[in-house]
């Protein structure tokens, strides 16, 4: 082996477990795995030799050099472009096929399934939500979130309301609120309509039979270098209906050729109905 | 020491309290053709998440863009850090962002940004901090000095609130002191 430092790390990482974090932008992925030894007041070679034997360690670990932020209609202006100009022409389709890659801890997949139900068509989306971190996809199931952590839930969920549809139901249709236990839980009949499923886009292939109409990818790719961008994205391209939407974070573009394959609309790229033969 | 705008790749502004007329007038003085790359990482009122560009872009005589991930750090450009994501420079001349948690109360974090500066360009950095009521800042300057960038910290005489230059001084003896319109005139003289 070369020199041990960050990116032999990843190399060894990789090897030792399945996950693989080589093609991360260095400079981020670097700086958290160096804090990581800071906490843990240990060196590289140290961290390698516990990689190597506790694969609990490394699942772990992993929590700490992943970032899983998320939140209950995080980019408000987001949502409302959603619901005014892509999820009212969805409704008229016989189903709705929407993946949310990179859910983290759920917030985004019960927003979206919020809007799709105030537009009374809950009964036709097929939601599947993936993370690589089983942990917090386990919360994302379970749909419960301290409320002392996200007591303004309520708040945003009215802030955005009042530009969509002040008429629509309340908070309290969709959360039950049990301050004693600090608890705001997501009600059953939105909370068991997602299928939860453990994922790596940089790793595996696409598990699923069905093309999507909706892709949320927001603030995962962010973390990728340009290249496992490009390979992420080409994946789910194989993956969307024609006229699907990709749904990124708000900062976040399309580099590359798959610049071409997809037009941007306000916050929404969609895929091009432009058909490329290809001869072999 | 004469300072030779050659041997610098960018400059990193960051600043709190305060920064934001600071970096505004110095926008308006800075020359149309200056051409390094100004990265901009700014703590900014969490409702305030828009209209920043707009208003700088009003004054500055360089056009002023907040940066998409992994766009490419172009000379001529003023980049300011988007709101309620940290800004991170790479190793390959691009940005990167990140969602992870706040630092120093702080997303996005100056440490963050300037660090990251620091690590890519190494000496061929030069380090701005502004007036701040946070030391967010403070150590990110350090890395700056202890790669042997160009360090300078606003007079603190010139700071509406000085709690970021200080904790920046407490740290090292930076190359220099300035006011913001000495900052401008140093920026404008680079040959």
């Amino acid at each position: 082996m070369e020199k041990l430092n960050f990116k032999t790390y990843l190399e060894e990482l990789k090897k030792y477990s399945r996950y693989n974090f080589c093609g991360y932008s260095e400079n981020s992925i670097y700086r958290r795995l160096e804090k990581v030894l800071t906490d843990k007041r240990i060196s590289l070679e140290e961290l390698l030799d516990i990689t190597k034997k506790d694969q609990k360690f490394v699942d772990n670990l992993v929590d700490e050099i992943t970032v899983n932020t998320t939140d209950l209609f995080r980019d408000p202006d987001t949502w409302v472009y959603l619901y005014n100009h892509l999820y009212k022409k969805l409704i008229s389709k016989d189903t709705i096929n929407v993946w949310h890659a990179g859910c983290s801890t759920g917030q985004e997949v019960y927003s979206s399934l919020i809007l799709f139900n105030e537009l009374g068509v809950l009964d036709k989306v097929n939601v599947i939500a993936t993370d690589l971190n089983s942990k917090v996809l386990k919360a994302a199931q379970n749909g419960e979130y301290s409320y002392k952590i996200n007591k303004l839930y309520s708040k945003s969920y009215k802030d955005l309301f009042d530009r969509i549809n002040p008429d629509g139901n309340d908070f309290s249709h969709y959360f039950d609120v049990d301050i004693d236990n600090d608890l705001i839980k997501v009600k059953d009949f939105l909370r068991k309509v997602p299928k939860y499923k453990r994922h790596d886009l940089v790793e595996e292939d696409i598990p699923f039979y069905q093309k999507f109409d909706v892709i949320f990818c927001r603030n995962v790719m962010i973390y990728f270098d340009g290249d496992l961008q490009l390979n992420v994205v080409r994946k789910f391209f194989d993956k969307m209906n024609g006229g699907a939407s990709l749904i990124l974070g708000s900062h976040e573009s399309l580099h590359g050729f798959f610049k071409t394959r997809f037009t941007k609309k306000g916050l929404v790229y969609t895929k091009t109905n432009t058909f490329h033969y290809k001869y072999k | 020491m004469t300072v030779s705008i050659n041997d610098y790749k960018a400059i990193v502004i960051g600043g709190s309290a305060g920064s934001f007329s600071v970096v505004s007038k110095m926008l308006a003085k800075i020359k149309p053709d200056f051409k390094l790359p100004i990265i901009i990482c700014m703590h900014r009122l969490k409702h305030v998440r828009s209209g920043l560009v707009d208003s700088l872009n009003i004054k500055s005589n360089i056009p002023v863009v907040e940066p998409f991930d992994k766009d490419k750090i172009e000379p001529g450009k003023v980049y300011i850090a988007p709101s309620n994501y940290h800004l991170f420079i790479e190793f390959d001349n691009t940005f990167s962002l990140s969602t992870e948690g706040v630092h120093n109360h702080s997303r996005p974090a100056i440490d963050y940004t300037l660090s990251s500066a620091a690590t890519s360009f190494r000496g061929k950095l030069i380090g701005i901090i502004l007036t701040g009521a946070n030391k967010d800042g403070a150590q990110g300057m350090k890395q700056i000095h202890t790669k042997n960038g160009y360090t300078i910290v606003q007079d603190p005489k010139t700071c509406d609130i000085v709690t970021m230059p200080k904790a920046t001084l407490d740290l090292f003896t930076p190359k220099a002191i300035m006011s913001p319109d000495e900052i401008t005139n140093f920026l404008n003289n680079l040959e």
